[in-house]
């Protein structure tokens, strides 16, 4: 079995990188495709916590590159399907603890193994987001729809075109489809203008996320929540499935909530 | 080298340049080059371009040619001498063509793609940007700059002082433009307000660096 490495990055940080990634990764697990995925951020980790992983730390990626630790003792077992492993990014170290090329060859390791290896990249294009990038087969560019994260990723993608990694594609997270309608939110197709790239997915704005990372769920886990269906359709547009991109519609509110919020106002 | 090239000349048509000395060679290179694409020639004007080893065919070429249904419109060789095509078909010598590209002996360079966030282009010469020129990006020519395309980086034409250089592009919105030893800010407010896609051409005038659009700018230099 050969897997694909599939890095998430992004440039600006915020913009929901590792949320993205433990979706992604859970949806990709959930379908039944074997999974692992790695946080890259060493130092400042929280992979772990949004996949809810956090107590079952007990050797993280710096032992592994450093032989302390078998490659196998390090992966963490997700608790909701045998399909997900996570290896956790070190706390006690910095981002100069590992190099790029031990970074390929534990991505070549692993890809024997899994059919999806996840890279959750650190922002910043310095160190660590190049651990991330050079052993990528394909990558996804995590942006939200504003001018400061459009032009980072816009950097990034620069970056990765120089590095000749041509599978690249663009989410566009935290879109506010109200906003959008009264002009106040670039557009998906704004973004897409100054970026152009293949679009994966967009996924709305959902306050719920704050709740689902606090309590270690990733929303494609709640499949009644907006991001949840949309991070679900990303996964079957990465395997490839002619899946159409998912719209986002605004939610109309109730005659009675209308009532309320103009009461409100 | 293949034995037959077809380039495109400015404003001059089109140049099928032969290379080969065997007639067969010569129909066989012709029909993969051509096949049955002759409409592309259609209402062009033709030269063929031969060497002194192969200008003894020059008959043979340009009936093949016609069969195809390409029109040959002349022929150029080194000397008329012992070109068979003499009083059927114009012959140019290629001594008198000289003058026609030595004058366009200027740097021309293209850039195909998009320039992103940080990344700089330089060119001696003028450039030509065949994409998008995104924000924080940096263009320096010495010559033009034309960018097909939108412009939200910072140009520097006529780098090195040539005051006479421009730039056009289908979509200026540059915060910054310089040309030559000039350089100008886009106003603070309204950054992104303007007319729907007006070609904007910038040049100096008088010291100062104008904008304006494509059109008026043609009209002015008539």
């Amino acid at each position: 079995m050969s897997g694909k490495v599939l890095t998430i990055t992004s440039g600006k940080g915020g913009v929901g990188k590792s949320t993205a990634s433990a979706n992604v990764a859970l949806s990709l697990a959930l379908v039944g495709k074997k999974v692992v995925a790695i946080d890259l951020d060493i130092g400042l980790r929280n992979l772990d916590m949004i996949l809810g992983l956090e107590n079952r730390i007990v050797y993280d990626i710096v032992n592994v590159v450093e032989k302390s630790a078998k490659l196998k003792q390090a992966l963490i077992r997700d608790k909701r399907t045998d399909n997900l492993s996570l290896i956790a990014a070190a706390q006690t170290r910095d981002k100069s603890a590992i190099n790029s090329s031990q970074m390929s060859q534990l991505a070549e390791e692993l890809k024997a193994e899994f059919d999806y290896v996840i890279l959750d990249s650190p922002a910043g294009i310095e160190n660590g987001f190049r651990n991330a990038m050079i052993p990528a087969d394909e990558l996804i560019v995590v942006t939200t729809p504003e001018i400061s994260a459009v032009r980072d990723a816009d950097r990034v993608i620069g970056i990765l075109e120089a590095n000749e990694k041509k599978a690249v594609k663009l989410v566009i997270n935290r879109i506010n489809p109200e906003l959008v309608r009264k002009g106040d939110m670039m557009s998906k197709d704004d973004v897409l203008q100054v970026l152009s790239i293949p679009l994966l997915g967009i996924v709305p704005e959902d306050k719920n996320i704050v709740n689902y990372t606090n309590i270690g769920e990733p929303s494609v886990l709640h499949t009644e929540s907006e991001s949840g269906k949309a991070f679900m359709n990303i996964a079957k547009r990465i395997l490839g499935e002619d899946a159409d991109l998912m719209e986002i519609k605004e939610k109309k509110a109730g005659f009675f909530q209308n009532i309320i919020n103009f009461f409100k106002e | 080298m293949s034995k037959v090239e077809v380039k495109g000349r400015n404003f001059l048509g089109f140049e099928i340049e032969v290379f080969s000395e065997s007639l067969s060679d010569i129909k066989k290179e012709i029909d993969l080059r051509i096949g049955n694409g002759a409409y592309f020639f259609n209402n062009a004007i033709i030269t063929l371009k031969l060497t002194p080893k192969n200008k003894n065919f020059a008959i043979e070429i340009y009936k093949f040619l016609k069969q195809k249904g390409v029109v040959v419109h002349a022929i150029e060789v080194d000397n008329t001498q012992g070109c068979n095509a003499q009083g059927i078909i114009p012959i140019i010598e290629s001594k008198d063509t000289h003058i026609v590209s030595a004058e366009k002996n200027k740097e021309v360079a293209v850039f195909k793609g998009n320039l992103r966030n940080g990344q700089t282009i330089r060119s001696d010469g003028t450039l030509v940007v065949a994409g998008n020129v995104n924000p924080n990006s940096y263009v320096y020519a010495t010559g033009d700059i034309y960018v097909l395309g939108k412009l939200y980086g910072v140009p520097h034409a006529g780098y090195g002082l040539n005051n006479d250089a421009v730039i056009f592009a289908f979509d200026l919105n540059a915060p910054q433009i310089r040309i030559g030893n000039l350089i100008t800010r886009s106003p603070d407010e309204e950054l992104n307000s303007k007319e729907d896609n007006v070609f904007e051409v910038a040049y100096a005038d008088n010291g100062q660096i104008v904008i304006s659009s494509y059109y008026e700018w043609l009209k002015l230099n008539k």
